[in-house]
């Protein structure tokens, strides 16, 4: 366990490497995320943000740098240890990616089946539980993935990524292509549940809402490295940076900060 | 997962999860300890379902949950914890948390508050009953495929003929492209496999009619069957397999994909890109597939003949000119078209069926196989019978 000011460490990423073929996306990339935080990742397109979460999580290998998940290195880690963290986290995908030959109730069920031996009634009642969490109606549990509308599988396969009751989630955009509604109700919930399940909360986004409504923290990623780190506020009043002008000055931050509205009002 | 304190410990060990029930003065409580999360929550499951709800002598007996020793809690143990709770309560004991943090109470709250819905059941239905249903789907379904593959005969028709009267409607980059793929590529399979038939019936027949001295009737057996049935009947089946499920899948996907929706918008009428390429390619590829099928079959047989009868190769082709008219070979030939219709409408009409998940593709991709192959034999039947009645 790493612990720095106070505050313990469940990721550390330090001199990350990875490039494409010619293309270098990051030279030597740090980042820290601290226990029970929310935290957005944002960039241009083509920063890597997609691929950090990938490397993360280990889908994808770096060229070059450590990346140190609950105080263990997990470039070392044996089958075994890395299996034990995999329980602890959930990870939701884009769009879901639920498996689509498996009912919604079945897809919750997949990582306890997996992980653990717990009896069927037990495990029914449990993702009965998660759904309603994630403010599904129980008509859904039955259903499958493709009679679902793309808010819904948002909403189940974070169900999913829960599934476990997780210390991390990882969200990979978790708002795109929902409406402005479900998107605001997607953010509360994002908060509602990290304040239940005392959740570490690592997020991929785009959307100014978001970031201003529910996230502690924001990393910016930009020149192949994260440039910047700080909440919302502070980036926006001091942004230091060509980018994190333009995005958290824009005219669409404007639109979606608090600060900006109130200055508005008085 | 959350914690006691927010304070993190630097030792990660916690005590074993457990609980014991005690009675003290009116109070029924159960004390739980150690880390109640979700990889104890079968121990503790069991534990707890063995645990009688205590009977309340009178009514001023109360129940409580113990909580202060509980150093991890997650969803599933509130939800146990709950589930006890409400046992107890139900069975007349007023009961209520002690110890809890604010971070647990806010936890079982809401698994209280979400934990009150009913799951919706499955109906449950009977083995017989799921059999007479499955036997009911699938004989209506034989009569809806009849309706559905006639009336998509109808529509290609249409389109075909529309495509006749408008020529530019037809797509000769995408019938090419089919030609090449279902055609020129299918040559080798289909040549490697008919010449391997022709040979080992040749050997067979050679066998069986030597007992009646009558080896060299043989020949007369391989060149009518593969003129006839064999050629055509592999080449169909080969066919089928391979570029039917490939016409399934690759509508289908699109089909998956809104791809077709998109075509529809556009005023592009996927029965001429799509449909109509297809089955004229087939149309063009099958006949000629089958024409090498039935030579390859004859080489094989004649391979055979050499090594088993010692008849030499113009020998074998002396008897072949003798026995083997013009009729035999159109007998087989007028098939192929058929059965390139009847494969290309069912890969395409399969692939028009798919619907959103990845699983359906693959039901109709066998669909398509097994539909084409079982009707390419119907047909084959049906001139077989039709054939015989006017004396060919």
């Amino acid at each position: 366990m790493i612990v720095e000011d106070g505050q313990e460490i469940v990721i550390r990423v330090r001199g990350l490497a990875k490039s494409f073929g010619s293309h270098q996306i990051w030279e030597s990339l740090d980042l820290d995320v601290f226990r029970g935080e929310i935290l957005a990742i944002v960039g241009g397109s083509g920063q890597g943000k997609s691929v950090l979460m990938r490397v993360i999580t280990g889908l994808v290998e770096p060229d070059n740098g450590v990346v140190t998940l609950f105080g263990q290195e997990e470039q070392t880690l044996s089958a075994e240890a890395r299996l034990e963290i995999e329980k602890r986290w959930g990870i939701l995908f884009q769009d879901g990616a639920l498996f689509s030959s498996l009912t919604v109730l079945q897809n919750i069920q997949v990582p306890m089946r997996e992980h653990l031996n717990l009896p069927q009634s037990m495990m029914d009642d449990l993702a009965f539980l998660k759904l309603s969490m994630v403010g599904l109606r129980p008509e859904a549990a039955h259903k499958y993935p493709s009679e679902l509308s793309g808010g819904m599988r948002k909403r189940a396969g974070l169900a999913r990524a829960l599934a476990l009751d997780p210390e991390i989630v990882f969200l990979d955009e978790p708002t795109a292509g929902l409406d402005p509604i479900g998107a605001s109700e997607f953010d509360h919930l994002i908060r509602k549940l990290q304040q239940t399940l005392g959740l570490t909360v690592y997020m991929v986004t785009h959307d100014l809402d978001t970031i201003f409504t529910v996230c502690d923290r924001v990393a910016v990623l930009a020149d192949q490295k994260i440039v910047r780190t700080g909440s919302p506020a502070e980036l926006q009043s001091k942004p230091d940076h060509p980018w994190i002008e333009e995005y958290f000055c824009g005219e669409r931050a404007r639109a979606a900060s608090p600060a900006e509205e109130r200055r508005v009002v008085s | 997962m959350l914690k006691r304190d927010n304070q993190f410990v630097l030792q990660t060990e916690t005590e074993a999860p457990g609980f014991r029930v005690e009675l003290r003065g009116t109070t029924f409580r159960l004390i739980a300890s150690g880390a109640w999360t979700i990889s104890e929550a079968a121990v503790l499951d069991e534990e707890l379902k063995r645990l009688k709800v205590p009977i309340p002598p009178s009514s001023e007996f109360t129940g409580e949950m113990d909580i202060s020793g509980i150093a991890e809690i997650d969803t599933s143990g509130a939800w146990l914890l709950q589930r006890t709770a409400g046992a107890w309560q139900r069975g007349g004991l007023k009961t209520r948390y002690a110890g809890a943090t604010d971070s647990f109470r806010i936890l079982i709250e809401e698994v209280h508050r979400r934990g009150q819905g009913e799951l919706p059941e499955i109906d449950e239905v009977s083995p017989f009953q799921q059999f007479v249903e499955t036997t009911k789907k699938s004989a209506s379904s034989i009569w809806q495929d009849t309706i559905a593959l006639t009336s998509f005969l109808g529509e290609v028709t249409v389109a075909a003929a529309r495509a006749v009267r408008e020529p530019w409607r037809f797509r000769p980059i995408s019938f090419i492209h089919h030609l090449d793929y279902a055609g020129l590529r299918a040559l080798p399979i289909i040549f490697l496999i008919c010449f391997l038939i022709g040979a080992v019936v040749m050997q067979q027949g050679v066998v069986q009619l030597s007992y009646f001295g009558a080896e060299v009737m043989a020949v007369n057996m391989v060149a009518i069957l593969s003129l006839r049935e064999v050629g055509i009947l592999l080449t169909s089946i080969m066919v089928a397999g391979r570029s039917g499920s490939a016409f399934t899948a690759e509508i289908g996907s699109m089909k998956m994909r809104e791809e077709i929706d998109a075509m529809r918008t556009l005023g592009i009428d996927p029965m001429d890109t799509l449909v109509l390429p297809r089955v004229a390619a087939l149309i063009v590829a099958l006949p000629l597939l089958t024409f090498m099928g039935d030579i390859a079959a004859l080489v094989g047989g004649g391979v055979m003949a050499w090594v088993m009868l010692g008849l030499d190769p113009p020998l074998y082709i002396d008897k072949l000119q003798e026995i083997v008219s013009f009729r035999h070979f159109m007998v087989g030939m007028i098939k192929a078209p058929f059965a390139a219709i009847i494969i290309a409408l069912v890969g395409c009409l399969e692939g028009l069926r798919v619907q959103g998940s990845a699983e359906s593709l693959g039901t109709h991709v066998t669909a398509a196989v097994v539909k084409a192959i079982f009707l390419v034999i119907c047909i084959d039947g049906i001139f077989a019978m039709f054939l015989a009645g006017i004396g060919q």
